[in-house]
């Protein structure tokens, strides 16, 4: 459904993205992760046809995303990264004035949408929360129910219930054979969605695969508090990845095999188990430039 | 041309192009009423006549007033249209595409089945038609005005519909061009600023040339040098060839724009 055949786009500062080489077939629901910079939005930009590319090409269902462009957005649905809305109107009126220009005939899922995302359609977009922007931005890119939705940075500015109910409404979408391409900087945002991943890092892919795998390379930093200092000491002996213990807590970090950790601290009186927010780059990253230097 | 994008965006500007074309009507009355008073007033040829000829040169005003449109077209069209039709133009210009490119609002409007070509092309028929919408609000309240607020005095009605007509086709020029700097900047007060900018300098250029005898050549040079309102008015000049050649660099510069933008990158 998406292609991507060594797509580059080098700006006049050096940066932008090289060889970005992908597809994803129809009905599935594919993650686009990197660090902030990394190149998502100017991928997904050459998606839309709002950049030419300067080598490669992009297809979506077989259509130049670039000479297509306007032909393609009939089965497109997208949500940008930076929310910026028309001003001069309220969310209602912006939803039509998208819908009309789409020619959509009905409404009843939008409207369905925004009851379901809980917000005032009536508000003037210029006294908008960020939140509420966003959940006006989903609601466009969802209510003509359109074969390819792409979406940069989804769930930035939603709350956790509200990033429930979004995650809900993608699922549904997939049960009906939508194709999506989801950006995020954050693993945890999209490993809940997604069938399979593509990591950017420096405008370069540095791995696709499905997300499982990358749960099994994930690696996680856990913080364990042990009832004394003597049974944090003593826990470096074990075979666990220990990174560092101060007094009676330790810093384990573990990638895969969960129940060698759990079995090797079933041994221990454990007060509490924290885990460590990590970026993208600590929980991947790592690993592949790792995997990279051994090879 | 998309019919929702097209009303929508009317709807947007609706404010604005109506204060611009009731302030723009409002002066033009006030300046028709108080002609009855001037033109009566004994000592203003004499006035006139005592001041340099080059400064009467600049605003088209040598050789005093024969009829009421002359005075409309030296009091009025000389210096006020101008500015208030410029600013339109110049603001409702860079707010149209530049605006919607530095906010990043474009990428919902682009995320719809239409092509750039139809996208901008709508845009400018927005402009378009809030410029004839204060152009011809403003050629309405000169004949309404004089008929209502003055007896017996002569009034070319030709003549003054001709002041109009050099007018608008002068601001279709200057809206083209601040259309295409709006097409082709990112940034809402680059494109304004460009625009402004050459507005200024064409009429500084003219208002120089007019002034000195050294310095005629730039007149030639300036956009402006095709409407002479007086001059017009007096029916002393034809309008045709101006307005043909008017008429066919808007077009060539709106072209240019909406050809420009469908073919650039967008940092939306
Ligand atoms: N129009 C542009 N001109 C120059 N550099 C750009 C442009 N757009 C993006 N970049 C640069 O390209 C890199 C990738 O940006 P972007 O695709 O927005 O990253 P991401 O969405 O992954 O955070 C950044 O370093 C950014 O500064
Ligand atoms: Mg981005």
């Amino acid at each position: 459904m998406i292609e991507l055949n060594g797509l580059t786009k080098k700006f006049s500062n050096g940066k932008g993205i090289f060889d970005v080489t992908f597809s994803i077939p129809k009905g599935e629901v594919f993650g686009f992760l990197g660090p902030n910079g990394a190149g998502k939005s100017t991928t997904i930009r050459h998606l839309m046809g709002f950049m030419k590319p300067s080598k490669g090409s992009a297809l979506i269902n077989g259509m130049d995303t670039w000479k297509d462009a306007a032909k393609i957005q009939e089965k497109i649905g997208y949500l940008p990264g930076e929310i910026s809305f028309l001003d001069g109107m309220d969310g209602m009126a912006f939803l039509k004035l998208v819908g009309g220009m789409r020619g959509m005939k009905h409404t009843n899922y939008r409207d369905e949408l925004i009851h379901r995302l809980q917000f005032d359609v009536k508000t003037p977009i210029r006294k908008m929360s960020k939140g509420m922007k966003q959940k006006v931005g989903i609601v466009a890119a969802f209510m003509h129910e359109p074969e390819v939705i792409i979406l940069d940075e989804p769930t930035s500015g939603l709350d956790p219930l509200m990033q429930r109910i979004f995650i809900e409404i993608v699922m549904e979408q997939k049960e009906k054979g939508t194709t999506f391409l989801m950006s995020s900087h954050s693993f945890s945002e999209i490993e809940r969605t997604c069938d399979r991943a593509a990591i950017i890092k420096d405008g370069k892919i540095v791995v696709v695969e499905n997300i499982h795998d990358l749960q099994q390379k994930q690696r996680r930093l856990f913080d364990v508090t042990f009832a004394s200092a003597e049974e944090a000491k003593l826990i470096k002996q074990s075979k666990l990845d220990v990174i560092s213990v101060t007094e009676n807590r330790a810093e384990i970090a573990v990638q895969g095999d969960y129940n060698q950790f759990i079995q090797a601290l079933g041994d221990y009186q454990i007060r509490t188990i924290d885990i460590h927010e990590q970026n993208l780059e600590e929980v991947f990253l790592n690993y592949y430039d790792r995997e990279a230097n051994r090879s | 041309m998309n019919i929702t994008l097209y009303a929508k965006m009317l709807k947007v500007h609706a404010k604005s192009i109506s204060s611009y074309a009731i302030g723009s009507a409002l002066y033009l009355l006030l300046i028709i009423g108080i002609y009855p008073s001037i033109a009566d007033a004994p000592g203003l040829n004499e006035l006139m006549e005592s001041m340099p000829e080059s400064f009467l040169a600049a605003f088209g005003m040598e050789g005093g007033f024969q009829h009421v449109s002359d005075f409309i077209a030296g009091e009025y069209y000389g210096l006020l249209y101008v500015v208030i039709l410029s600013i339109f133009c110049l603001m409702t210009a860079s707010q149209l595409m530049a605006r919607h490119i530095d906010r990043g609002s474009m990428a919902y409007i682009l995320a719809t089945p239409n092509s750039r070509k139809k996208i901008a092309f709508t845009q400018a028929l927005v402009l378009i038609t809030g410029l004839l919408i204060i152009g011809l609000t403003t050629a309405l309240a000169g004949v309404i005005g004089t008929e209502i607020l003055i007896e017996d005095k002569p009034f070319e009605a030709m003549t003054f519909m001709n002041v109009n007509l050099v007018g608008i086709l002068l601001f279709f020029v200057i809206s083209g061009y601040s259309f295409l700097f709006s097409c082709l900047l990112n940034d809402e007060r680059q494109a304004l600023g460009l625009s402004g900018l050459l507005t200024i300098v064409f009429y500084g250029m003219d208002l120089v040339g007019k002034m000195s005898d050294q310095l005629d050549w730039m007149v030639h040079l300036s956009l402006f040098s095709t409407f002479r309102p007086v001059e017009i008015a007096r029916g002393s000049v034809d309008v045709w060839p101006t307005a043909t050649f008017l008429f066919l660099l808007g077009t060539v510069l709106y072209a240019v724009a909406i050809l420009i933008f469908s073919k650039r990158d967008l940092p939306l």
